[in-house]
């Protein structure tokens, strides 16, 4: 069977020390003022009037409906059968429509690349059989990866061993493949995923632009094959005329 | 990578963009990329080939193992060796942020002398021979005038052992590590004292084990320890109870069952309520402490006064709480821990507040049993053969460096060696203070003051005592007070734009240092080597100090050719080799229960006391005339309108010397002041404001509040590190407000450690 890679993130083993985010930042070379990853903490008081501090690291949900890969006009998000979310660099237009169609907002222009960048569960890392930088690195092991199609994985135990939660709401719910464990807290309303209104003109893109431009280009094809075919018989009938056989330009 | 290879896509991305709103096909470059929408294969990225490399990280002290991974002859990651017992394969955000130490722009990149005034910043470079000269000469040349014990040698870092050496080998007795009289000291001396045995630099906790923490401030999740965090985490994961003392509501307390925020600087009287409840009502360890243990009739005599009652007015909690905390305790007993803070400088005695937890965990039997402390093994490293030194306490543990009072007795008789001028083991002074590591705190004040006799060298490695130090007049004076200053460090701070001479350390990606010997439950021996070439004019320290001590005649003191000849004899010594050890970059021996908890498995526990006996009243306390240092001492409270002033840690910066780190300061670029919402309403104080924090001396600064209710209304906190005002230090000068300003400048009567926690501040609104 095909793998299908998750994350699982245990709060209450994070601690919020930033490992996972240097770690990507040092595998990946992103540049200073943006991650591919991220701590969120976030402080309030309880029902009993005490403070609470809860941790959510965070990073692409590798979502099985992914509107980044819907709204993309190039082609380059693109989402691999272990379900894992890629950008395909060499035709990536860094036309950053992908990025208010996230709602997890996971996704960046890199200003030296010009392409879109994210977490990308390492994919070269664990193609080679490695763990991700940021599991691997994690102090609390709060961060565990594997393939959720695997009985026998950590991540298929922990998944049947604890309550695990993920970050959907009635508005965003296109099945994130990130869980979370918070020993039964309620995820505070923060950490949710959010519609970004600026995903309006994405959408526009997605189900207006996308199509057209496919439609655009079967009339293109047709157009350059009509070319062709009208070239190659011109060209046998200069080459039958002059009988000579010599290219002319 | 594809993001290496971007020739043309920039023109490519922006004629797109400019395409976006009328896109719809008609050019020839959307119509090749909506072909790649359709069937084209993608590219997927591969990971590209490197090297790795053994070490052990420098970001903090706990020293873990590393495997640094190079490209083109340049470090780019570093990843945790799982092999070594102090990380597991762990590495935190400090620790993985050691590439921008490496490269960082700021960096000390080659000698240089000061041409300015002290402190002005003005340098002109010079080489590394003229640079050795003159500090050889000069030092010299103060050993001509007023004897080698003018000689201060200030140490902090992975790699002063050379250092020490050299000073030593020069005839000072003057040697200091802040590590002792401004951080762990008393915890060290304390259980010492009452057990024979200390929790070491690294913690010898059986934490996955245990089932109750009673963590007395010790912020285990923020003054991150890779492996103890998560054997912490671990511990807390298999269903320990974590009950934790803090006046400030921490990340260690978002884990943990119930937070009592105590008073600030009334510990000691929580845990001499609880010694109290637990002898009053039985609940101790009856067979350990009959086998094991002296002076509980006498103990309970003292603590008699002790009641729950009687702490409620001192430190807020109630009662009940500590009457069922003790409970709770002694149900889970021994797999039980009252957790000691690192830190323990902070009331005017931290000696009390020790041995009370060091008694508390006595009491309940923890001494070699699961889930308690456990007996640690070391890998018998022997150190390499060398003549004597001119002066007395240079003994140095072998768990790599860590306090080794067997060594180096409390009360060193000077026996016509010039003793130490900051008296620590000194009769008379204080001997009870580590004559290895000594009170770098009082160094200080005997450098301002030049007492008890002149003190005209200085030589540091790392450390900034503006910074780890709280009065800045006496650091300046005894700056100011110097003939000659040498400073080696690998990056610049406060402290160390007052040299004469600046000696560039490459960085420990970049070098060999000596091998780091520890005991956890398993014993072992890694490795530094370096993962690269020096990226500029830099020397690592064992190379400086060898150079040195050709100059000035000590060549004796080194005598191998090359750092990599000094470890191979240390190895070959304990019947290994350089080449065994770059296997894994750590050798270890394995854990052994019937070494590591004894008493479960049949043995008896060990506690090398005066009596070979856990001694609840210490002997050797009764025998100086302190036996009072059980005894509550009053502490100073706030007044209306003060504040208690506290300071602390985040997981991901090191004391003062990570601000300028860009990896680490984008996480916290400045440090803000915590203040309770109460607190702030009546001050008129929001969130974000700026405010001005001063203490009783009108020193202080600027800073912007954070209006959290994570800490108690009588109390402020900061995180300790920022404020930093030397300009080389570009990323993090002039940011946030130094807690050196702020902590109070007195010292713990019975050690001679620093006190810091003594000083009220007012708050007002800019």
């Amino acid at each position: 069977m095909v793998a299908k890679y998750v994350m699982l993130a245990d709060t209450t083993r994070c601690i919020n020390c930033k490992a996972c985010e240097v770690a990507c930042r040092a595998e990946w070379d992103t540049p200073l003022g943006y991650s591919r990853d991220w701590v969120k903490e976030v402080e309030y008081v309880n029902a009993k009037g005490l403070p609470e501090v809860q941790l959510f690291p965070g990073r692409c949900q590798h979502c099985d409906d992914p509107p980044c890969v819907e709204v993309c006009p190039s082609g380059a998000s693109w989402k691999r059968d272990d379900g894992i979310v890629l950008v395909d660099h060499a035709i990536c237009s860094g036309c950053e429509l992908c990025v208010p169609a996230c709602p997890y907002e996971a996704r960046w222009l890199n200003p030296v690349t010009n392409t879109i960048s994210k977490c990308t569960f390492c994919q070269p890392r664990i193609d080679k059989g490695l763990q991700p930088a940021c599991v691997e690195t994690c102090v609390g092991r709060a961060l565990i990866f594997g393939d959720a199609n695997d009985p026998n994985s950590e991540v298929s135990q922990l998944l049947k061993a604890k309550e695990w939660q993920k970050l959907v709401t009635d508005e965003v719910n296109i099945g994130p493949n990130h869980y979370y464990y918070t020993a039964g807290k309620a995820i505070p309303d923060t950490v949710m995923p959010k519609l970004n209104e600026r995903h309006l003109s994405g959408t526009l893109m997605e189900n207006i632009v996308n199509p057209l431009g496919t439609l655009g280009i079967g009339g293109m094809m047709a157009v350059f094959l009509g070319a062709g075919i009208k070239k190659l018989i011109d060209r046998r009938q200069d080459v039958s005329n002059k009988e000579v056989s010599h290219e002319q330009h | 990578m594809q993001e290496s290879n971007q020739s043309g896509k920039a023109s490519r991305r922006a004629f797109l963009k400019g395409m976006m709103g009328t896109a719809v096909a008609s050019t020839a470059a959307l119509s090749l990329d909506a072909q790649a929408r359709i069937h084209a294969p993608h590219e997927l990225e591969t990971l590209k080939d490197y090297e790795e490399h053994w070490g052990f990280c420098d970001m903090c002290y706990w020293r873990c193992g590393l495997k640094v991974r190079t490209r083109d002859g340049k470090a780019f990651k570093i990843d945790g060796n799982p092999e070594h017992p102090l990380n597991r394969g762990v590495v935190c955000g400090k620790g993985n942020s050691g590439i921008q130490v490496a490269f960082a722009p700021n960096r000390l990149k080659q000698p240089m002398e000061r041409t300015g005034a002290r402190g002005d910043n003005k340098w002109r470079p010079m080489p590394w021979d003229e640079a050795l000269d003159k500090v050889a000469h000069e030092l010299n040349k103060v050993k001509e005038k007023y004897g080698p014990q003018a000689l201060v040698m200030i140490g902090h870092g992975t790699w002063e052992k050379p250092y020490h050496r050299l000073a030593h080998a020069f005839g000072t007795p003057n040697t200091t590590s802040p590590v002792f009289g401004l951080c762990c000291g008393p915890r060290g001396v304390a259980n010492m004292l009452v057990a024979g045995r200390e929790l070491g630099g690294n913690e010898t906790l059986d934490l996955e084990n245990c089932k109750y923490f009673l963590m007395m401030g010790r912020n285990v999740t923020e003054s991150l320890h890779n492996g103890e965090t998560l054997g912490w985490i671990d511990g807390v994961a298999n269903g320990a109870k974590v009950t934790y003392v803090d006046p400030r509501y921490t990340i260690t307390a978002s884990k943990a069952d119930e937070w009592l925020s105590i008073r600030p600087l009334t510990d000691h009287a929580f845990l001499l309520a609880l010694i109290h409840v637990v002898i009053k009502g039985g609940l101790y360890d009856k067979q350990f402490v009959a086998e094991y243990v002296t002076g509980l009739d006498e103990l309970a005599a003292k603590v008699e006064q002790y009641t729950p009652e009687w702490q409620e007015e001192i430190t807020t909690i109630p009662a009940d709480t500590v009457r069922r905390i003790a409970l709770e305790m002694a149900q889970k007993a021994p797999a039980v821990l009252v957790y000691s803070p690192r830190r323990l400088t902070r009331s005017s005695n931290d000696l009390g507040t020790g041995m009370s937890i060091s008694i508390l965990n006595s009491l309940f039997g923890v001494w070699d049993r699961t889930g308690g402390i456990f007996t640690p093994q070391t890998f018998k490293i022997p150190e390499i053969t060398l003549p004597e030194f001119p002066h007395a306490h240079v003994a140095r543990g072998e768990t790599g460096g860590d306090f080794d009072f067997a060594q180096t007795p409390f009360a060193t008789d000077a026996e016509g060696k010039i003793q130490r001028a900051d008296g620590a083991g000194v009769v008379g002074r204080w001997p009870l203070a580590n004559a290895q590591y000594g009170l770098t705190n009082e160094m200080w004040r005997a450098m301002a003051e030049q007492d008890p006799y002149p003190l005209k060298a200085l030589l540091t490695a790392g450390g900034n005592g503006f910074s780890n130090s709280t009065d800045y007049d006496t650091i300046r004076k005894a700056l100011l007070n110097m003939d000659f200053y040498v400073a080696a460090d690998v990056i610049p701070n406060e402290m160390n734009s007052y040299a004469d001479i600046l000696l560039p350390e490459a960085s420990y990606l970049e070098r060999y240092d000596d091998l780091q010997t520890g005991g956890m439950q398993e014993g072992f021996v890694a490795l530094r080597e370096p993962a690269m070439q020096p990226l500029h004019d830099t020397k690592g320290s064992w190379d400086i100090c060898k150079a040195l001590s050709q100059r000035m005649g000590l060549e004796a003191w080194f005598p191998h050719d090359s750092i990599e000849a000094l470890l191979e004899d240390r190895l070959k010594k304990a019947g290994l080799s350089l080449a065994e050890l770059k296997e894994k970059g750590v050798i270890k021996i394995p854990a052994d229960p019937k070494i590591n908890f004894p008493r479960e498995h049949g043995g008896k526990s060990v506690f090398p006391t005066p009596s070979g006996k856990i001694e609840l009243i210490p002997s050797q306390l009764q025998a100086l005339g302190m036996a009072d240092a059980i005894e509550w001492a009053e502490q100073p409270r706030p007044k209306d309108g003060e504040f208690h002033f506290t300071f602390g840690r985040v997981g991901f910066h090191t004391h003062a010397r990570t601000q300028d780190n860009i990896w680490l300061n984008y996480f916290m670029p400045e440090n803000l002041l915590w203040i309770h919402p109460d607190a702030a309403a009546k001050l008129g104080i929001s969130d974000g404001e700026t405010v001005e924090v001063k203490d009783p001396k009108g020193r202080g600064g600027k800073i912007a509040a954070k209006v959290t209710p994570r800490i108690r209304p009588d109390t402020v906190f900061t995180v300790h590190g920022f404020g930093h005002w030397d300009t080389r230090m570009t990323t993090a000068v002039g940011k946030g407000l130094s807690d050196s300003l702020l902590a109070s400048d007195t010292r713990e009567k019975h050690i001679g450690s620093i006190s810091m926690g003594m000083n009220m501040v007012t708050v007002t609104k800019v």
